[in-house]
């Protein structure tokens, strides 16, 4: 009753080609950046601007890995940022060592974090989760300021300032264009499918086999490891930290947002939606300065209205399983 | 326990599933009193009961989704009382529910997948890719179910009965030893409850499952089961052949003499 099947390679389609230009076009961005602008790069916004997108690509696509395939609607994701940024912003300030080995150290404290929270606030369901996530989120804040002389408390501390754009925007794309390809290859895997079970029905997911309390924490720890790489690298581009612009209410809120836009559970959907936002908010900007808030919530508002499932439902349904070989299977009848 | 009548005769076989002295107590109630129930390989079991009798309890406790008060589990003679719903099912236990679990939302198809025998926990069996083997093993218990025109349908928008098929189906992608029904047929019109008794038979006798339902219509249990325990307020009332159960005067009484039960 089981034969063996082959599994049908991946073909390229027009789709993935869109998928390379987009990358090699975002590659080639600070060139033509350097083109335009005589005085190299260091008074670029632009590429600025676009280094945080690409932030927010990575940021979104890790907050869609838990809430959105898995279904663990994290509303303090923004903890993982903060400790990844204060990791790196210790260990180059206080124990002077270099930028790259604290991104690892940044992203390891997150991941361990994630394995201590999650195993506590992962028993918790739906809007439970999510206020107890937003309460530990505040709670780590707290401690931060208390924390004075390790951390600097309120008042924080400067970094080793290094103004090298080009650096920290590929450093960006780097981090988004691994991020988004593995979390598209995992999602056709058998960890991708249990995720799925565990969003649509937990306890019927468990009852047909699946680990769940051990597949959602280490989706949790990997979301987290690489939002705590994002917090280490933002940290030394922005070359200061304090708890508030570290954990700034607003940036769980702008995950959810561009995973929202763009389509929740999908892959493409949180890369589309962080570069509609920034689009959205360079427009809204230059023109309404005063404004942008509430225009900005009034399109969410529109969106969630009249198209629930973001930008990537217009493409029919694809929040669901990946499996490979299916028509194949159909169609041999 | 009142009125035990002796069931066929069963040698010194090893249970399959075998529950001890189960008990389960929410507050001060008893749902389960000192429950003993046996199934052995290759039997196709029932439980039978009035509403609030504690069967789906029983179910429960014996798939590690409630913990027992009191007792022990064995499944293949291994003391499985502690171990968590994803262990048992592992070990080649899996069930269906009284109020319907499918996932609702996703299609016929992408159910069944969502219910294969899913790998180790190594981290390369998590990063294997679904294969087309799983598809055609869908494609063909769907088949066998009726259900294969339906393959791209979200679950949620099937008829009540056959969801209850496409539960059976699930059960079977991972392809258990054990069986757990709970209420295959209720709510289900009458042309689907003969599809759905004919497969169940078919399982147990052709394939070899071994099958414990739990089942309101009596009509159902005579056609299916080699054997019934019955459960009244928590306890085991009788057990045995359809014939002797139902002609237990206790058994009578915990049906007729109340009018509120429900078959």
């Amino acid at each position: 009753m089981t034969p063996v099947g082959q599994t049908d390679t991946i073909r390229v389609t027009g789709r993935q080609w869109g998928f390379f230009i987009l990358v090699a076009g975002l590659a080639m961005l600070p060139l033509i950046e350097a083109l335009t602008d005589g005085n190299g790069f260091i008074n670029n916004s632009t590429l600025f601007s676009m280094t945080q997108m690409l932030m927010l690509v990575t940021l979104a696509s890790n907050w869609n890995f838990i809430s959105g395939l898995t279904g663990y609607v994290d509303f303090g994701h923004t903890a993982f940022f903060g400790l990844g940024a204060y990791s790196t912003g210790i260990l180059m300030t206080k124990s002077g060592w270099p930028f790259y080995p604290t991104l690892a150290v940044g992203a390891l404290v997150a991941a361990l974090a994630a394995v201590l929270i999650g195993r506590v606030t992962m028993h918790l369901k739906g809007p439970y989760f999510s206020i107890a996530m937003l309460g530990t989120f505040a709670a780590l804040r707290e401690i931060v300021r208390v924390v004075r002389p390790l951390t600097g408390g309120g008042p924080g501390f400067s970094l080793p300032p290094y103004l090298n754009r080009p650096l920290f925007y590929y450093l960006a794309l780097a981090q988004a264009v691994l991020v988004v390809a593995l979390y598209r290859w995992l999602k056709g895997t058998e960890f991708g499918s249990m995720m799925l079970g565990i969003r649509e029905d937990e306890s019927g997911a468990e009852m047909r086999g699946i680990n769940t309390t051990l597949i959602k924490i280490t989706a949790f720890t990997l979301a987290a490891a690489s939002t705590g790489l994002v917090g280490g690298m933002w940290a030394y581009q922005n070359t200061f930290i304090d708890p508030d612009i570290v954990f700034l209410d607003s940036r769980t809120i702008e995950m959810a947002l561009a995973a929202v836009i763009g389509g929740l559970g999908t892959i493409a959907g949180p890369v589309l939606g962080a570069g509609l936002l920034y689009w959205m908010r360079d427009l809204v900007w230059a023109s309404f300065l005063q404004w942008h808030l509430f225009i900005e919530g009034v399109i969410l508002i529109a969106v969630m209205l009249v198209m629930p499932k973001g930008i990537m439902g217009l493409f029919g349904n694809r929040s669901g399983l990946t499996v490979r070989g299916v028509r194949a299977a159909w169609r041999k009848r | 326990m009142k009125g035990q009548d002796s069931g066929p005769d069963i040698g010194d076989r090893e249970a399959l599933l075998e529950g001890r002295g189960l008990a389960k107590w929410f507050g001060g109630l008893a749902a389960l009193n000192q429950v003993d129930v046996e199934v052995y390989r290759g039997e196709l079991v029932g439980i039978v009961g009035p509403n609030g009798s504690g069967k789906t309890t029983l179910f429960n406790c014996l798939t590690g989704m409630e913990s027992v008060s009191a007792g022990r589990v064995f499944f293949k003679g291994i003391d499985v009382t502690h171990r968590k719903p994803h262990q048992v099912a592992h070990m080649g236990l899996s069930r269906t529910f009284q109020s319907i679990r499918v996932y609702r939302k996703l299609s016929v198809l992408e159910n069944m997948l969502l219910s294969r025998q899913w790998g180790g926990e190594r981290l390369a069996d998590w990063l294997r890719s679904s294969d087309r083997g799983t598809a055609e093993r869908a494609r063909d218990i769907l088949e066998f179910l009726t259900l294969d025109g339906q393959w791209g349908e979200p679950a949620g928008s099937l008829s009540w009965g056959q969801q209850r098929l496409l539960e059976i189906g699930m059960v079977l992608m991972s392809d258990p030893e054990l069986v757990l029904l709970d209420e295959a047929t209720s709510g289900v019109s009458p042309g689907l409850v003969e599809v759905i008794t004919e497969r169940i038979l078919t399982l147990n006798h052709l394939e070899g499952k071994t099958i414990l339902l739990i089942e309101h219509n009596i009509d159902v249990v005579e056609d299916l089961c080699d054997r019934v325990v019955v459960l009244d307020y928590g306890e085991k009332l009788a057990e045995g052949t359809v014939d002797s159960v139902f002609s237990n005067p206790a058994v009578i009484e915990a049906y007729f003499g109340r009018h509120d039960a429900e078959f």
